[in-house]
């Protein structure tokens, strides 16, 4: 048995093992980002309860759909859609249940089975016809749009869903999805709000990176994503697990819906569109490459509480709110930048 | 044929058909007044305020029998320009259009003055709407509907109000809130909310971080009903203060609010009524040779909804004609 | 010795293109079958039929004797063909031992709850590349670190390690410098002489004289001949592949415009 060792195969330092993973560059942009904010803060409540309060709430509805679109990303494909299936499922759910007068529960199924018909769909089309997914879920996305507000209009007559909290079941699901806990810590001086859909999110993040990084399926994902030929050569189903990742995107993203709606008591036909680039951003700022084969849905989430953060911060500080996007745009070229820095280096300077 | 090829071919007529049913000319095929097409070419974005706008002028083309070309640009001024510069070569024989950018629509519109097509300004634009041409501008003034606000919240005896722009950039909205700065004797901030339409909960979290930084806040202008009902009163709760809240436009969660106490009023645009009295207008102009206005602007608003007034109009709003 | 596999009067087109025509071979357990022939001759169809990538257009595909009729390369895969591609299916940004167990992953538990035994299949791993050669201290490295000649072994170690009966090298040896073509080539021989069917398929004469036993040369998608160890001496193989006549005529016209200037 030959034993000889290659002499170019280089000793990988714990530390370095550390800063290649995905998710490493992304907490540090976090933790700069709460420093920076908290040095900022006017009120005192940044670093406290009264923050924590304010972007967990924006962080896990950003989080919970970019953790699934993290997973299709690495998967090598893109869901346009997904923003857009927010306010279809919500809408959904409320007409239904404003029409029809039809138990909530029951309408939330509805709207779940929906989403998960159009992700299938997505995905069942990008294997037949070989087109990029971006184009595909975009016509998705205009096809939702139109008829978010086309149908809401025919059936209300306005442009929004209303009096959702009428409807039968409404405190139950309500109790699951849209429960606000109020937190005291000073006996009821000062109370903060936290919602249910925190606890959805880390649940979500949990359970992704445990499909990612501990199951047969992540290890299908990450190939598909690296080279999907070779992934098919050696016997992964790669059009299966894309399909399976299409109708993930979709139903988070009705999840989401269902918790929206059932908070707002109602829905704008309008609701979710744009944030599908938040999704992408998410993962992106958490690193995920947008070529696909590497991320993490932990870094996804990371991403998510970073935008929650300015969201809430630059208000906070009292700067001037309209320089938000701008804000945004500079964290995720920094955070981006920054992941392909550390990684590199890592990597060993692997070009 | 190739499966690519098929499904290219289904997704094109579907496509086709869609675009189709989704026409917005009004046909009334036994009507005597069918031959007469009336365009209106808005910023509309079918939102909540513009959706009632536009059922005001459907159902107004509907009673008089006209034929009505209404399409709205999503706030794209370019957009709307080309509209209506294609409006002629489709045979409008009267135009009504906003004007959220009269150096956009400038040259589009000067070709009816020169065709002699009654052409008038709806919703925005009143202070160039001579200059453009048009015979009259129906609408409320964002400008004074300000100023109106910023008298009510100094009898309400505030000092600082917060006014919220849920869409940036919009010249409309923004005019409100210079509105209300020229009368109102506290201090005013405007508080970029993009987006807020697209996700309430976030606006909710941002304006919740704004009252908390900022406690000498006693007051909010809402630009946006759904803004007001839901994004400012649960902001409000949620940083434990307490405040006047007014609107501009009218939801049922808002009208509510006003008879609960939660909404001090809401300035309502009559919008309804603005897309009614364009395309009757129009009709006089083009069946009569009536130029109605005397040149001067024809104000819809703004009127007030209060606690007083609250029941008679709820009703309507659910129906979407206000 | 058996046939391992054969391929019978086997013809594949595409469309108008005929890639292959009349292609016969016959495979033996236990020996190294090489196939010949420069670019362009038909070779990456033949591997692709092979290994269930492509089935053929007309003729039979005999696998232990049996009609083989393969949907997938996990089909072939199932049946014992194992197939090195030219590319290597290896993905770069996985790492070693993730690569060595896709599409075989082994898990521990039970239905929707099972999970990845990542320790076991990480000590696998390790095992099999040192019994290959190669020391690694982390098969966690992205496998896209290895040097060519690496990414190869880690191939073959794991279409040995998955139960080949057969084994498919594509190109292996192209890319590689000597040292690194040199343990190929010993691996080569290892698996024959553990009874594994070696099909390897090169443009290069002189690594396919130092381990065949058996040789099939293919050129514009037909086989032109075929030859057995015993009876072939390398200058033979090199001017078959070379198209025989064809060099010695292009030989004395160069030396004639040589001559001339």
């Amino acid at each position: 048995m030959s034993n000889t060792t290659d002499e170019r195969v280089r000793r990988a330092s714990v530390f370095s093992k550390i800063l290649s993973m995905p998710e490493v560059g992304a907490f540090l942009g976090a933790i700069a980002i709460f420093i920076l904010f908290t040095s900022r803060d006017t009120t005192g409540n940044f670093a406290g309860l009264g923050g924590l309060a304010g972007w967990s709430d924006i962080a896990s509805t950003i989080g919970m759909v970019g953790i699934a679109v993290s997973l299709l990303m690495i998967a090598g494909e893109f869901d346009l859609s997904s923003g857009v299936m927010v306010g279809s499922v919500g809408l959904l759910i409320g007409l239904l249940v404003t029409e029809f007068n039809m138990n909530i529960w029951l309408a939330i199924i509805i709207g779940l089975v929906f989403a998960g018909a159009i992700g299938f769909l997505n995905g069942w089309l990008v294997h037949k016809t070989k087109l990029p997914s971006f184009i595909v879920t975009l016509a998705t996305f205009f096809v939702l749009k139109g008829a978010n507000l086309a149908y809401t209009m025919m059936v209300t007559g306005a442009v929004r869903v209303t009096g959702v909290d009428k409807a039968p079941g409404y405190q139950s699901a309500y109790n699951i999805f849209a429960y606000q806990f109020i937190v005291s810590p000073d006996g009821g001086v000062h109370s903060f709000q936290i919602q249910a859909s925190v606890i959805w999110w880390v649940g979500f993040t949990l359970l992704g990176t445990w499909v990612l990084t501990r199951t047969k399926f992540g290890n299908w994902i990450y190939a598909a994503g690296g080279d999907a030929n070779a992934a098919r050569n050696a016997g992964v189903p790669v059009a299966r697990t894309k399909i399976a990742l299409f109708v993930t995107t979709a139903l988070t993203a009705g999840l989401v819906g269902v918790i929206d709606v059932l908070r707002l008591q109602g829905m704008q036909a309008g609701q979710g569109i744009g944030y599908e680039f938040f999704y992408i951003i998410a993962a992106a700022v958490g690193g995920t490459l947008l070529t696909g084969g590497a991320g993490s849905a932990i870094g996804a989430s990371i991403g998510a509480v970073i935008m929650g953060m300015a969201y809430i911060g630059i208000p906070y500080a009292q700067w001037d709110s309209n320089w938000t996007s701008t804000f945004l745009g500079l964290i995720l070229f920094t955070a981006v930048m920054v992941n392909t820095y550390i990684g590199r280096k890592a990597r060993g300077g692997k070009r | 044929m190739s499966l690519k090829l098929k499904v290219a071919a289904i997704v094109s007529v579907a496509a086709l058909a869609l675009a189709g049913c989704s026409q917005t000319a009004t046909p009334t095929a036994t009507s005597a007044n069918s031959n007469i097409k009336i365009c209106v070419y808005t910023h509309s974005d079918h939102g909540s305020f513009w959706s009632v706008f536009e059922k005001g002028a459907k159902d107004a083309a509907a009673s008089l029998g006209v034929t009505l070309d209404i399409q709205g640009s999503n706030n794209d001024a370019q957009k709307q320009a080309q509209t209506i510069t294609a409006g002629v070569a489709a045979g409008c024989q009267g135009l009504a259009t906003s004007v959220p950018d009269a150096g956009a629509i400038k040259t589009a519109v000067a070709e009816y003055v020169t065709k002699k097509i009654p052409f008038l300004t709806v919703n925005s634009g009143s202070d160039v709407s001579a200059s453009l041409g048009a015979f009259t501008h129906v609408g409320q003034d964002e400008m004074i509907a300000g100023e109106q606000a910023g008298l009510k919240f100094n009898a309400l005896g505030l000092k600082h109000v917060l006014c919220p722009i849920q869409e940036a950039a919009n010249a409309g909205l923004q005019a409100r809130c210079d509105g209300l700065k020229k009368t109102f004797k506290g201090t005013t901030t405007d508080f970029n909310l993009d987006g807020a339409l697209a996700d309430l909960t976030k606006a909710t979290q941002t304006l919740t971080a704004a009252f908390q930084a900022d406690k000498t806040i006693d007051g909010v202008f809402a630009l946006n009903a759904d803004v007001a009902a839901k994004a400012v009163l649960p902001a409000e709760a949620a940083a434990g203060v307490t405040l006047k809240v007014g609107t501009v436009d009218m939801s049922p969660e808002a009208l509510q609010a006003i008879k609960d106490g939660k909404i001090e009023w809401a300035i309502d645009q009559q919008q309804y009524a603005q897309g009614w009295m364009s395309v009757a207008l129009l009709y006089l102009a083009i069946t009569n040779k009536n130029e109605l206005g005397g040149g001067q602007p024809i104000y819809t608003g703004p009127g007030f909804v209060t606690a007083d007034n609250v029941d008679a109009v709820m009703g309507l709003v659910k129906a979407g004609t206000r | 010795m058996a046939n391992a596999l054969e391929l019978r009067n086997v013809e594949k087109s595409f469309g108008s293109v005929i890639a292959l025509q009349g292609v016969s071979i016959e495979v033996e357990e236990g020996a190294v079958t090489c196939i010949l022939g420069d670019n362009g001759a038909g070779k990456s169809t033949l591997i692709k039929i092979l290994s269930g990538v492509h089935k053929p257009s007309k003729g039979e595909f005999i696998v232990a004797g049996q009609p083989a009729d393969y949907d997938s390369p996990r089909d072939a895969l199932d049946a014992g063909i194992a197939t090195v591609f030219q590319d290597l299916a290896t993905i770069p940004l996985m790492s070693i031992w993730r690569n060595f167990f896709i599409g075989n992953e082994i898990t521990k538990g039970w239905g929707p709850f099972q999970f990845l035994d990542v320790a076991t299949m990480r000590a696998i791993t390790k095992q099999q590349l040192l019994a290959m050669g190669i020391d690694l201290r982390d098969v966690n490295q992205q496998i896209g670190t290895l040097s060519g000649g690496e990414r190869q072994a880690v191939a073959i170690a794991r279409a040995e390690y998955f139960g080949a009966k057969v084994l498919i090298l594509d190109e292996p040896t192209s890319a590689l410098g000597v040292r690194q073509s040199g343990i190929v080539l010993k691996y080569l021989l290892k698996a024959k002489e553990r009874g594994v069917a070696v099909i390897f398929i090169t443009h290069n004469p002189s690594h396919a004289f130092l381990v065949g036993d058996r040789f099939f040369l293919l050129n514009r998608g037909r086989l032109l001949n075929r030859f057995e160890r015993s009876n072939v001496q390398m200058e033979e193989l090199t001017k078959a592949m070379a198209g025989g006549r064809d060099l010695e005529t292009l030989t004395e016209e160069i030396e004639a415009v040589r001559a001339r200037g």
